[in-house]
Protein backbone atom coordinates (compact mmCIF):
# COMPACT_ATOMS: atom_id res chain seq x y z
CA UNK A 1 0.00 0.00 0.00
CA UNK A 2 1.79 3.23 -0.86
CA UNK A 3 1.89 5.83 1.47
CA UNK A 4 -0.70 8.42 -0.26
CA UNK A 5 -3.77 5.33 -0.01
CA UNK A 6 -3.05 5.16 3.63
CA UNK A 7 -5.81 5.74 5.61
CA UNK A 8 -5.44 6.25 9.12
CA UNK A 9 -8.02 5.40 12.02
CA UNK A 10 -9.78 7.37 14.27
CA UNK A 11 -11.63 6.06 17.12
CA UNK A 12 -14.27 9.13 17.89
CA UNK A 13 -16.14 8.91 21.35
CA UNK A 14 -19.36 10.36 20.86
CA UNK A 15 -22.35 10.96 23.45
CA UNK A 16 -25.50 10.08 22.53
CA UNK A 17 -27.69 13.46 23.01
CA UNK A 18 -24.81 16.08 21.31
CA UNK A 19 -21.66 15.21 19.22
CA UNK A 20 -23.13 11.53 17.92
CA UNK A 21 -26.69 13.63 16.66
CA UNK A 22 -23.74 15.85 15.40
CA UNK A 23 -22.51 13.29 13.43
CA UNK A 24 -25.57 12.06 12.06
CA UNK A 25 -26.29 15.63 11.04
CA UNK A 26 -22.96 16.17 9.54
CA UNK A 27 -24.24 12.71 7.52
CA UNK A 28 -27.58 13.81 6.38
CA UNK A 29 -26.47 17.37 5.70
CA UNK A 30 -24.26 15.87 2.86
CA UNK A 31 -20.94 17.30 4.32
CA UNK A 32 -17.90 15.71 2.61
CA UNK A 33 -15.61 13.44 5.53
CA UNK A 34 -13.33 11.09 4.94
CA UNK A 35 -13.40 7.28 5.93
CA UNK A 36 -11.26 7.28 8.68
CA UNK A 37 -13.64 7.33 11.99
CA UNK A 38 -15.27 4.87 13.69
CA UNK A 39 -17.94 6.14 16.18
CA UNK A 40 -18.01 4.67 19.65
CA UNK A 41 -21.64 5.88 20.76
CA UNK A 42 -21.53 6.50 24.66
CA UNK A 43 -24.40 7.46 26.40
CA UNK A 44 -22.78 10.65 28.13
CA UNK A 45 -18.70 11.83 27.58
CA UNK A 46 -18.69 11.37 31.21
CA UNK A 47 -18.71 6.99 30.51
CA UNK A 48 -15.34 7.10 28.35
CA UNK A 49 -13.13 6.29 31.17
CA UNK A 50 -9.00 6.63 30.29
CA UNK A 51 -9.20 3.39 29.69
CA UNK A 52 -11.19 3.38 26.87
CA UNK A 53 -8.96 5.45 25.18
CA UNK A 54 -5.67 3.45 26.34
CA UNK A 55 -7.42 0.66 25.18
CA UNK A 56 -8.26 2.13 21.86
CA UNK A 57 -4.38 3.50 20.87
CA UNK A 58 -3.24 -0.22 22.34
CA UNK A 59 -5.52 -2.09 19.43
CA UNK A 60 -3.86 0.00 16.82
CA UNK A 61 -6.17 3.50 16.47
CA UNK A 62 -3.68 6.38 15.05
CA UNK A 63 -6.20 8.92 16.85
CA UNK A 64 -8.52 8.93 19.88
CA UNK A 65 -11.44 11.88 19.55
CA UNK A 66 -13.05 12.36 22.81
CA UNK A 67 -16.65 14.16 22.15
CA UNK A 68 -20.01 15.57 24.12
CA UNK A 69 -21.96 18.52 24.32
CA UNK A 70 -20.63 21.73 25.02
CA UNK A 71 -20.53 22.59 28.71
CA UNK A 72 -23.29 23.24 30.39
CA UNK A 73 -25.47 21.21 28.33
CA UNK A 74 -24.54 17.46 29.46
CA UNK A 75 -27.98 15.75 29.58
CA UNK A 76 -26.84 14.48 32.96
CA UNK A 77 -26.05 17.73 34.74
CA UNK A 78 -22.18 17.72 34.60
CA UNK A 79 -21.17 14.17 33.01
CA UNK A 80 -18.76 16.87 30.88
CA UNK A 81 -16.91 18.28 33.32
CA UNK A 82 -15.63 15.11 34.78
CA UNK A 83 -14.79 14.09 31.48
CA UNK A 84 -12.72 17.39 31.55
CA UNK A 85 -10.88 16.04 34.42
CA UNK A 86 -10.59 12.89 33.63
CA UNK A 87 -9.02 14.18 29.99
CA UNK A 88 -6.80 16.55 31.73
CA UNK A 89 -5.31 13.84 33.36
CA UNK A 90 -5.37 11.79 30.52
CA UNK A 91 -4.16 14.29 28.30
CA UNK A 92 -0.48 14.50 30.39
CA UNK A 93 -0.09 11.25 30.79
CA UNK A 94 -0.43 10.35 26.69
CA UNK A 95 2.10 13.63 26.00
CA UNK A 96 4.17 12.37 28.77
CA UNK A 97 4.41 8.54 27.13
CA UNK A 98 5.68 10.63 24.23
CA UNK A 99 2.58 10.55 21.67
CA UNK A 100 1.99 13.49 19.52
CA UNK A 101 -0.74 15.27 20.94
CA UNK A 102 -2.48 15.46 17.65
CA UNK A 103 -3.41 11.80 18.09
CA UNK A 104 -5.67 12.94 21.28
CA UNK A 105 -8.29 15.51 21.05
CA UNK A 106 -11.04 16.72 22.94
CA UNK A 107 -13.92 18.75 21.31
CA UNK A 108 -17.78 19.93 22.23
CA UNK A 109 -20.18 19.45 19.77
CA UNK A 110 -24.19 19.92 19.71
CA UNK A 111 -26.64 17.46 17.84
CA UNK A 112 -27.00 20.43 15.25
CA UNK A 113 -23.77 21.20 14.45
CA UNK A 114 -23.26 18.70 11.71
CA UNK A 115 -20.60 21.17 9.54
CA UNK A 116 -18.33 21.02 12.73
CA UNK A 117 -18.05 17.67 13.07
CA UNK A 118 -17.14 16.83 9.60
CA UNK A 119 -14.37 19.72 9.60
CA UNK A 120 -13.00 18.08 12.65
CA UNK A 121 -12.67 14.89 11.21
CA UNK A 122 -11.65 16.56 7.92
CA UNK A 123 -8.99 18.38 10.44
CA UNK A 124 -8.18 15.40 11.95
CA UNK A 125 -7.40 13.01 9.58
CA UNK A 126 -5.08 15.55 7.90
CA UNK A 127 -3.05 15.98 10.64
CA UNK A 128 -2.75 12.66 11.41
CA UNK A 129 -2.04 11.52 7.35
CA UNK A 130 0.68 14.18 8.19
CA UNK A 131 1.88 12.10 11.37
CA UNK A 132 2.01 8.95 9.56
CA UNK A 133 0.57 5.32 11.95
CA UNK A 134 0.48 5.93 15.89
CA UNK A 135 3.70 3.69 17.00
CA UNK A 136 1.46 1.69 19.69
CA UNK A 137 -0.16 0.29 16.64
CA UNK A 138 0.38 -3.26 17.34
CA UNK A 139 2.88 -5.17 14.66
CA UNK A 140 0.78 -6.44 12.04
CA UNK A 141 -2.46 -4.23 12.36
CA UNK A 142 -3.00 -1.65 9.75
CA UNK B 1 2.61 23.00 74.91
CA UNK B 2 1.26 24.02 71.69
CA UNK B 3 1.58 23.10 67.97
CA UNK B 4 4.70 24.79 66.38
CA UNK B 5 7.06 24.88 69.72
CA UNK B 6 10.19 22.72 69.87
CA UNK B 7 11.69 21.26 72.21
CA UNK B 8 15.23 18.76 73.01
CA UNK B 9 14.63 15.83 75.23
CA UNK B 10 16.11 12.65 75.85
CA UNK B 11 14.33 9.62 77.19
CA UNK B 12 14.84 9.64 81.30
CA UNK B 13 16.16 5.35 80.94
CA UNK B 14 19.80 5.76 80.57
CA UNK B 15 19.96 2.32 78.54
CA UNK B 16 17.30 4.06 75.80
CA UNK B 17 19.11 6.90 75.90
CA UNK B 18 21.80 5.45 75.14
CA UNK B 19 20.58 3.24 72.11
CA UNK B 20 18.66 5.34 70.65
CA UNK B 21 19.22 7.32 67.19
CA UNK B 22 19.66 10.31 69.23
CA UNK B 23 18.41 10.69 72.41
CA UNK B 24 15.35 7.98 72.91
CA UNK B 25 12.76 10.26 72.36
CA UNK B 26 10.94 8.48 70.10
CA UNK B 27 11.02 4.88 71.55
CA UNK B 28 9.98 6.30 75.13
CA UNK B 29 7.27 8.72 73.68
CA UNK B 30 5.28 5.46 71.76
CA UNK B 31 6.18 3.37 74.92
CA UNK B 32 4.20 5.91 77.17
CA UNK B 33 1.73 6.33 74.97
CA UNK B 34 0.84 2.78 75.37
CA UNK B 35 1.74 2.50 78.65
CA UNK B 36 -0.74 5.17 79.15
CA UNK B 37 -3.60 4.05 77.03
CA UNK B 38 -3.09 6.73 74.53
CA UNK B 39 -3.28 3.88 71.96
CA UNK B 40 -3.50 0.31 71.86
CA UNK B 41 -0.71 -0.46 69.28
CA UNK B 42 2.66 0.96 68.02
CA UNK B 43 4.97 -0.09 65.27
CA UNK B 44 8.23 -1.05 65.57
CA UNK B 45 11.17 -2.48 63.73
CA UNK B 46 12.22 -5.80 64.61
CA UNK B 47 15.53 -5.75 64.43
CA UNK B 48 17.18 -9.39 62.74
CA UNK B 49 20.52 -7.41 62.05
CA UNK B 50 21.84 -4.30 60.98
CA UNK B 51 20.89 -3.75 58.22
CA UNK B 52 17.19 -5.89 57.89
CA UNK B 53 14.28 -5.53 60.26
CA UNK B 54 10.66 -6.31 59.85
CA UNK B 55 7.95 -3.86 61.00
CA UNK B 56 5.45 -5.44 63.55
CA UNK B 57 2.49 -3.73 65.21
CA UNK B 58 2.84 -4.85 69.22
CA UNK B 59 1.14 -3.55 72.26
CA UNK B 60 4.17 -5.09 73.74
CA UNK B 61 5.96 -2.24 76.27
CA UNK B 62 8.93 -3.93 76.13
CA UNK B 63 8.81 -4.99 72.34
CA UNK B 64 8.88 -0.92 71.51
CA UNK B 65 12.03 -0.19 74.48
CA UNK B 66 14.01 -2.50 72.67
CA UNK B 67 13.57 -1.10 69.34
CA UNK B 68 15.34 1.93 70.17
CA UNK B 69 18.01 2.98 66.89
CA UNK B 70 17.82 4.34 63.82
CA UNK B 71 18.04 1.98 60.91
CA UNK B 72 19.45 3.66 57.50
CA UNK B 73 19.02 0.43 55.51
CA UNK B 74 15.41 -0.73 56.55
CA UNK B 75 13.26 1.60 53.62
CA UNK B 76 10.14 0.37 55.27
CA UNK B 77 6.80 1.94 54.75
CA UNK B 78 4.55 1.65 57.23
CA UNK B 79 1.10 2.92 55.78
CA UNK B 80 -0.29 -0.01 53.75
CA UNK B 81 0.82 -2.22 57.02
CA UNK B 82 -1.81 -0.11 59.15
CA UNK B 83 -4.93 0.07 56.56
CA UNK B 84 -7.68 -1.95 56.96
CA UNK B 85 -7.24 -2.35 60.01
CA UNK B 86 -8.81 0.30 62.42
CA UNK B 87 -6.17 0.77 64.90
CA UNK B 88 -5.75 3.18 67.27
CA UNK B 89 -1.77 3.49 66.99
CA UNK B 90 1.11 5.65 67.83
CA UNK B 91 4.28 4.65 64.65
CA UNK B 92 7.85 6.33 63.93
CA UNK B 93 7.64 7.76 60.21
CA UNK B 94 10.18 9.08 57.77
CA UNK B 95 8.67 12.01 55.48
CA UNK B 96 6.93 9.21 52.95
CA UNK B 97 6.01 7.07 55.63
CA UNK B 98 3.81 10.10 56.65
CA UNK B 99 2.45 10.85 53.26
CA UNK B 100 1.65 7.26 52.67
CA UNK B 101 -0.61 7.50 56.08
CA UNK B 102 -1.86 10.52 55.02
CA UNK B 103 -3.21 9.45 51.62
CA UNK B 104 -4.43 6.19 53.01
CA UNK B 105 -6.40 8.68 55.49
CA UNK B 106 -7.93 10.36 52.52
CA UNK B 107 -8.90 7.13 50.62
CA UNK B 108 -10.69 5.71 54.44
CA UNK B 109 -8.56 2.93 54.59
CA UNK B 110 -6.57 4.72 57.57
CA UNK B 111 -8.94 6.95 60.68
CA UNK B 112 -6.39 9.96 61.07
CA UNK B 113 -7.58 10.82 64.16
CA UNK B 114 -7.02 7.67 65.86
CA UNK B 115 -3.35 7.36 64.33
CA UNK B 116 -0.11 9.22 66.21
CA UNK B 117 2.27 9.72 63.69
CA UNK B 118 5.92 10.78 65.11
CA UNK B 119 7.71 11.94 62.10
CA UNK B 120 11.95 10.83 61.90
CA UNK B 121 13.79 13.72 59.93
CA UNK B 122 14.97 11.69 57.20
CA UNK B 123 18.17 12.30 54.72
CA UNK B 124 17.39 9.33 52.70
CA UNK B 125 17.27 5.34 53.47
CA UNK B 126 19.58 2.52 51.91
CA UNK B 127 17.99 -0.80 50.39
CA UNK B 128 19.28 -3.71 52.29
CA UNK B 129 20.55 -5.89 49.39
CA UNK B 130 22.64 -2.93 47.89
CA UNK B 131 24.02 -2.31 51.83
CA UNK B 132 25.60 -5.63 51.68
CA UNK B 133 26.98 -5.67 48.33
CA UNK B 134 28.35 -2.03 49.25
CA UNK B 135 30.36 -3.73 52.35
CA UNK B 136 31.76 -6.14 50.83
CA UNK B 137 32.70 -3.64 47.64
CA UNK B 138 33.33 -0.22 48.84
CA UNK B 139 34.27 -1.53 52.54
CA UNK B 140 36.02 -4.57 52.10
CA UNK B 141 34.21 -5.92 55.28
CA UNK B 142 31.80 -9.09 55.15
CA UNK B 143 27.98 -8.16 56.55
CA UNK B 144 28.17 -10.62 58.62
CA UNK B 145 30.73 -8.94 61.11
CA UNK B 146 28.93 -5.43 61.44
CA UNK B 147 27.96 -4.61 64.47
CA UNK B 148 26.66 -1.01 63.97
CA UNK B 149 26.22 1.73 61.67
CA UNK B 150 25.88 5.57 62.00
CA UNK B 151 25.50 8.72 60.21
CA UNK B 152 28.02 11.60 60.92
CA UNK B 153 29.14 14.48 59.09
CA UNK B 154 28.41 13.45 55.58
CA UNK B 155 29.83 9.88 56.10
CA UNK B 156 28.65 6.78 56.53
CA UNK B 157 30.92 4.72 58.96
CA UNK B 158 30.40 0.99 59.77
CA UNK B 159 31.74 -0.57 63.22
CA UNK B 160 32.48 -4.20 63.00
CA UNK B 161 32.95 -6.72 65.51
CA UNK B 162 36.36 -5.67 66.49
CA UNK B 163 35.96 -2.49 67.26
CA UNK B 164 37.39 -1.14 64.20
CA UNK B 165 35.52 2.04 62.07
CA UNK B 166 35.10 2.10 58.68
CA UNK B 167 33.91 5.26 56.68
CA UNK B 168 33.55 6.36 53.43
CA UNK B 169 31.58 9.88 51.92
CA UNK B 170 28.05 9.24 51.18
CA UNK B 171 29.34 11.43 47.76
CA UNK B 172 31.48 8.90 46.99
CA UNK B 173 29.35 6.26 47.69
CA UNK B 174 26.53 7.49 45.32
CA UNK B 175 29.44 8.17 42.48
CA UNK B 176 29.79 4.18 42.70
CA UNK B 177 26.19 3.63 42.40
CA UNK B 178 25.84 2.73 45.90
CA UNK B 179 24.38 4.43 49.08
CA UNK B 180 21.10 6.15 49.33
CA UNK B 181 17.89 5.00 47.24
CA UNK B 182 17.40 6.96 44.19
CA UNK B 183 13.98 8.08 45.28
CA UNK B 184 15.83 9.61 48.69
CA UNK B 185 18.42 11.31 46.43
CA UNK B 186 15.56 13.61 45.14
CA UNK B 187 13.21 13.62 47.91
CA UNK B 188 13.13 17.08 49.26
CA UNK B 189 10.83 16.43 52.97
CA UNK B 190 13.85 16.33 54.98
CA UNK B 191 11.82 17.58 57.85
CA UNK B 192 8.17 15.55 58.09
CA UNK B 193 6.18 18.91 59.23
CA UNK B 194 3.13 16.69 57.89
CA UNK B 195 3.46 14.53 61.06
CA UNK B 196 2.07 15.21 64.61
CA UNK B 197 5.75 15.32 65.70
CA UNK B 198 9.10 15.69 63.73
CA UNK B 199 11.87 14.36 65.72
CA UNK B 200 15.77 14.48 64.64
CA UNK B 201 19.23 15.46 65.63
CA UNK B 202 19.61 18.30 63.27
CA UNK B 203 19.51 21.32 65.64
CA UNK B 204 21.37 19.38 68.61
CA UNK B 205 24.75 21.04 69.26
CA UNK B 206 27.46 21.09 71.73
CA UNK B 207 27.30 19.29 75.25
CA UNK B 208 23.74 17.32 74.04
CA UNK B 209 24.79 16.02 70.64
CA UNK B 210 24.28 12.74 70.35
CA UNK B 211 22.07 12.56 73.05
CA UNK B 212 19.05 14.58 72.77
CA UNK B 213 16.33 14.24 69.84
CA UNK B 214 15.04 18.19 68.45
CA UNK B 215 11.23 17.72 68.55
CA UNK B 216 9.26 19.75 67.27
CA UNK B 217 5.12 19.79 67.81
CA UNK B 218 3.04 20.22 64.46
CA UNK B 219 -0.14 19.16 66.06
CA UNK B 220 -2.46 19.24 68.53
CA UNK B 221 -1.76 15.62 69.18
CA UNK B 222 1.66 16.10 68.93
CA UNK B 223 1.71 17.71 71.70
CA UNK B 224 -0.52 15.25 73.56
CA UNK B 225 1.61 12.48 72.48
CA UNK B 226 4.95 14.46 73.68
CA UNK B 227 2.80 16.06 77.45
CA UNK B 228 1.76 12.28 78.17
CA UNK B 229 5.13 10.85 77.87
CA UNK B 230 6.61 13.68 80.24
CA UNK B 231 3.71 13.48 82.63
CA UNK B 232 4.49 9.81 82.55
CA UNK B 233 7.53 10.68 83.51
CA UNK B 234 9.62 8.54 80.18
CA UNK B 235 11.05 12.02 78.81
CA UNK B 236 13.00 14.88 79.72
CA UNK B 237 12.27 17.82 77.59
CA UNK B 238 13.91 21.41 77.85
CA UNK B 239 14.15 24.45 75.09
CA UNK B 240 16.48 24.61 72.21
CA UNK B 241 19.17 27.80 72.20
CA UNK B 242 18.51 29.87 68.32
CA UNK B 243 21.97 28.32 67.47
CA UNK B 244 20.62 24.87 67.49
CA UNK B 245 16.84 26.16 65.76
CA UNK B 246 19.05 28.35 63.01
CA UNK B 247 21.49 25.45 62.69
CA UNK B 248 18.65 22.75 62.01
CA UNK B 249 16.77 25.28 59.07
CA UNK B 250 20.12 25.71 57.44
CA UNK B 251 20.93 21.77 57.40
CA UNK B 252 16.88 21.32 56.34
CA UNK B 253 17.78 24.07 53.47
CA UNK B 254 20.93 22.45 52.10
CA UNK B 255 19.43 19.36 52.15
CA UNK B 256 16.46 20.29 50.03
CA UNK B 257 18.87 21.78 47.41
CA UNK B 258 20.93 19.08 47.06
CA UNK B 259 17.65 17.09 46.36
CA UNK B 260 16.59 19.68 43.89
CA UNK B 261 19.84 19.33 42.30
CA UNK B 262 19.81 15.32 42.08
CA UNK B 263 16.09 15.72 41.04
CA UNK B 264 17.26 17.54 37.56
CA UNK B 265 20.49 15.08 37.05
CA UNK B 266 17.82 12.01 37.24
CA UNK B 267 14.78 13.58 35.12
CA UNK B 268 16.62 15.34 31.99
CA UNK B 269 14.07 16.14 29.49
CA UNK B 270 14.41 13.27 26.56
CA UNK B 271 13.17 12.65 23.00
CA UNK B 272 12.03 9.53 22.17
CA UNK B 273 9.77 8.25 25.13
CA UNK B 274 7.50 5.89 24.32
CA UNK B 275 10.41 4.26 23.32
CA UNK B 276 12.47 4.36 26.49
CA UNK B 277 8.75 3.28 28.56
CA UNK B 278 8.50 0.35 26.56
CA UNK B 279 12.75 -0.52 27.11
CA UNK B 280 12.42 -0.33 30.71
CA UNK B 281 9.16 -2.25 30.83
CA UNK B 282 9.91 -5.02 28.80
CA UNK B 283 11.39 -7.49 31.36
CA UNK B 284 7.90 -7.21 33.69
CA UNK B 285 6.88 -10.51 34.58
CA UNK B 286 3.17 -9.13 35.06
CA UNK B 287 3.79 -9.86 39.38
CA UNK B 288 1.70 -6.82 40.82
CA UNK B 289 4.26 -6.82 43.61
CA UNK B 290 5.23 -2.55 42.79
CA UNK B 291 0.92 -1.98 43.24
CA UNK B 292 0.73 -4.28 46.61
CA UNK B 293 3.43 -2.47 48.35
CA UNK B 294 2.42 1.64 47.15
CA UNK B 295 1.32 3.22 50.15
CA UNK B 296 -1.34 5.12 48.17
CA UNK B 297 -3.04 2.55 46.58
CA UNK B 298 -6.01 1.27 48.14
CA UNK B 299 -7.85 -1.08 45.91
CA UNK B 300 -7.09 -4.17 46.94
CA UNK B 301 -7.04 -7.45 44.70
CA UNK B 302 -9.91 -6.27 42.60
CA UNK B 303 -8.15 -3.29 40.79
CA UNK B 304 -8.76 -1.41 37.23
CA UNK B 305 -4.98 -1.46 36.67
CA UNK B 306 -4.82 -5.32 37.04
CA UNK B 307 -8.38 -6.12 35.90
CA UNK B 308 -8.54 -4.94 32.21
CA UNK B 309 -4.56 -6.61 31.63
CA UNK B 310 -4.23 -9.74 30.18
CA UNK B 311 -1.03 -11.03 30.09
CA UNK B 312 -1.88 -13.03 26.12
CA UNK B 313 -1.96 -9.39 25.30
CA UNK B 314 0.22 -8.06 22.65
CA UNK B 315 -0.12 -4.70 22.97
CA UNK B 316 3.13 -2.37 22.85
CA UNK B 317 2.44 -1.23 26.22
CA UNK B 318 0.92 -2.99 28.90
CA UNK B 319 -2.24 -2.12 30.31
CA UNK B 320 -1.06 -2.19 33.78
CA UNK B 321 1.21 0.56 33.62
CA UNK B 322 -0.87 2.57 31.67
CA UNK B 323 -3.65 2.63 33.95
CA UNK B 324 -0.71 3.08 37.00
CA UNK B 325 0.71 6.09 35.49
CA UNK B 326 -2.50 7.84 34.75
CA UNK B 327 -3.72 6.39 38.76
CA UNK B 328 -0.16 7.87 40.05
CA UNK B 329 0.16 11.18 38.12
CA UNK B 330 -1.34 13.03 41.23
CA UNK B 331 -0.51 10.28 43.53
CA UNK B 332 2.87 9.32 43.74
CA UNK B 333 4.61 10.32 46.69
CA UNK B 334 7.96 9.16 45.09
CA UNK B 335 8.71 6.68 48.32
CA UNK B 336 10.67 4.25 46.09
CA UNK B 337 8.60 0.94 47.36
CA UNK B 338 8.16 -0.43 43.83
CA UNK B 339 11.47 -0.14 42.89
CA UNK B 340 12.52 -1.90 46.06
CA UNK B 341 10.65 -4.73 45.67
CA UNK B 342 10.71 -5.17 41.40
CA UNK B 343 12.16 -8.73 40.97
CA UNK B 344 13.63 -7.71 37.85
CA UNK B 345 14.92 -4.53 38.90
CA UNK B 346 12.54 -1.99 36.51
CA UNK B 347 13.38 1.54 37.98
CA UNK B 348 9.56 2.46 38.29
CA UNK B 349 9.45 4.71 40.73
CA UNK B 350 11.68 6.77 38.14
CA UNK B 351 9.12 6.09 35.74
CA UNK B 352 6.54 7.00 37.53
CA UNK B 353 7.73 10.34 38.46
CA UNK B 354 8.34 10.83 34.87
CA UNK B 355 4.54 11.32 34.59
CA UNK B 356 3.55 13.02 38.16
CA UNK B 357 6.03 15.56 37.98
CA UNK B 358 4.66 17.60 35.90
CA UNK B 359 1.19 17.30 36.65
CA UNK B 360 1.77 17.98 40.26
CA UNK B 361 3.97 20.75 39.38
CA UNK B 362 0.99 22.22 37.36
CA UNK B 363 -1.39 21.82 40.16
CA UNK B 364 1.18 22.70 42.47
CA UNK B 365 -0.34 19.59 44.39
CA UNK B 366 1.73 17.44 46.54
CA UNK B 367 0.31 14.17 47.68
CA UNK B 368 0.66 13.56 51.48
CA UNK B 369 1.46 16.96 52.71
CA UNK B 370 -2.17 17.85 53.74
CA UNK B 371 -5.21 16.32 53.36
CA UNK B 372 -6.39 18.39 50.11
CA UNK B 373 -7.97 15.73 48.07
CA UNK B 374 -5.93 14.24 44.90
CA UNK B 375 -7.04 16.75 42.17
CA UNK B 376 -8.49 13.53 40.38
CA UNK B 377 -11.10 12.72 42.81
CA UNK B 378 -12.83 16.22 42.19
CA UNK B 379 -14.71 13.72 39.16
CA UNK B 380 -17.00 13.12 42.06
CA UNK B 381 -18.21 16.69 42.25
CA UNK B 382 -19.72 17.45 45.28
CA UNK B 383 -23.58 18.54 43.68
C1 LIG C 1 16.45 6.18 57.47
C2 LIG C 1 16.60 7.29 58.47
C3 LIG C 1 17.30 8.45 58.12
C4 LIG C 1 17.42 9.50 59.03
N1 LIG C 1 18.08 10.63 58.64
C5 LIG C 1 18.14 11.67 59.51
C6 LIG C 1 18.78 12.87 59.14
O1 LIG C 1 19.32 12.98 58.05
N2 LIG C 1 18.77 13.91 60.02
C7 LIG C 1 18.17 13.83 61.24
O2 LIG C 1 18.16 14.80 62.00
N3 LIG C 1 17.58 12.69 61.62
C8 LIG C 1 17.56 11.63 60.79
N4 LIG C 1 16.93 10.47 61.18
C9 LIG C 1 16.30 10.42 62.49
C10 LIG C 1 17.29 10.05 63.59
O3 LIG C 1 18.15 9.03 63.16
C11 LIG C 1 16.55 9.54 64.82
O4 LIG C 1 15.64 8.51 64.44
C12 LIG C 1 15.76 10.63 65.47
O5 LIG C 1 16.64 11.64 65.86
C13 LIG C 1 15.02 10.13 66.67
O6 LIG C 1 15.96 9.68 67.60
P1 LIG C 1 15.51 8.95 68.91
O7 LIG C 1 16.72 8.53 69.65
O8 LIG C 1 14.53 9.80 69.62
O9 LIG C 1 14.76 7.68 68.30
P2 LIG C 1 14.74 6.22 68.86
O10 LIG C 1 14.31 6.27 70.29
O11 LIG C 1 15.99 5.56 68.51
O12 LIG C 1 13.51 5.58 68.07
C14 LIG C 1 13.60 5.33 66.70
C15 LIG C 1 12.32 4.69 66.25
O13 LIG C 1 12.34 4.66 64.84
C16 LIG C 1 12.09 3.37 64.36
N5 LIG C 1 12.92 3.20 63.17
C17 LIG C 1 14.22 2.91 63.09
N6 LIG C 1 14.61 2.79 61.83
C18 LIG C 1 13.52 3.04 61.06
C19 LIG C 1 13.30 3.06 59.67
N7 LIG C 1 14.26 2.80 58.79
N8 LIG C 1 12.05 3.34 59.23
C20 LIG C 1 11.05 3.58 60.10
N9 LIG C 1 11.22 3.57 61.44
C21 LIG C 1 12.44 3.29 61.91
C22 LIG C 1 12.44 2.43 65.48
O14 LIG C 1 11.61 1.30 65.42
C23 LIG C 1 12.15 3.27 66.72
O15 LIG C 1 10.82 3.10 67.11
C24 LIG C 1 16.83 9.39 60.31
C25 LIG C 1 16.14 8.22 60.65
C26 LIG C 1 16.02 7.18 59.77
C27 LIG C 1 15.27 5.92 60.18
S1 LIG D 1 -24.76 13.82 27.64
FE1 LIG D 1 -23.39 14.70 26.23
S2 LIG D 1 -21.73 15.04 27.52
FE2 LIG D 1 -23.09 14.25 28.96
Amino acid sequence: MSAEAWEPKIVAFCCNWCSYGGADSAGMGRFQQPPSTRIIRVMCSGRIDPLHVFNAFLEGADAVLVTGCHIGDCHYVNGNDKTKIKYKFLESVVRELGIEKERLQLNWISASEGEKFASFIRDVTEQIKKLGPSPLKPEGVS
Amino acid sequence: MQKGEMFLGWSTKEDIRKRGGSGGLVTSVLAAALDKKLVDSVVVLKKINDFEAVPVITSDVNEVLNSAGSLHSVPSNFAKLIANKNLKVALPAKGCDVRGIIEQGKRNTIKLDNTFIIGLNCGGSMHPTVTREMLEVMYKIRPEDVHGEEIEKGKLIFETKDGKEHAITIDELEEKGYGRRESCRYCTIKIPNNADLACGNWGVTGELAGKATFVEVNSEKGAELLQNAVDAGYVQIQKPDEKGIAARARIKGAMEGLSRKWKEKVFIPMDNRLEYFRKELENCIDCGACKTVCPTCSCGDVSKCTEFHYRGDAYKMSMYHLVRFLHLADSCIGCGQCTDVCPVDIPLTRLYRRFANPVQEELKYEPGMDLRRPPYFEVKLND
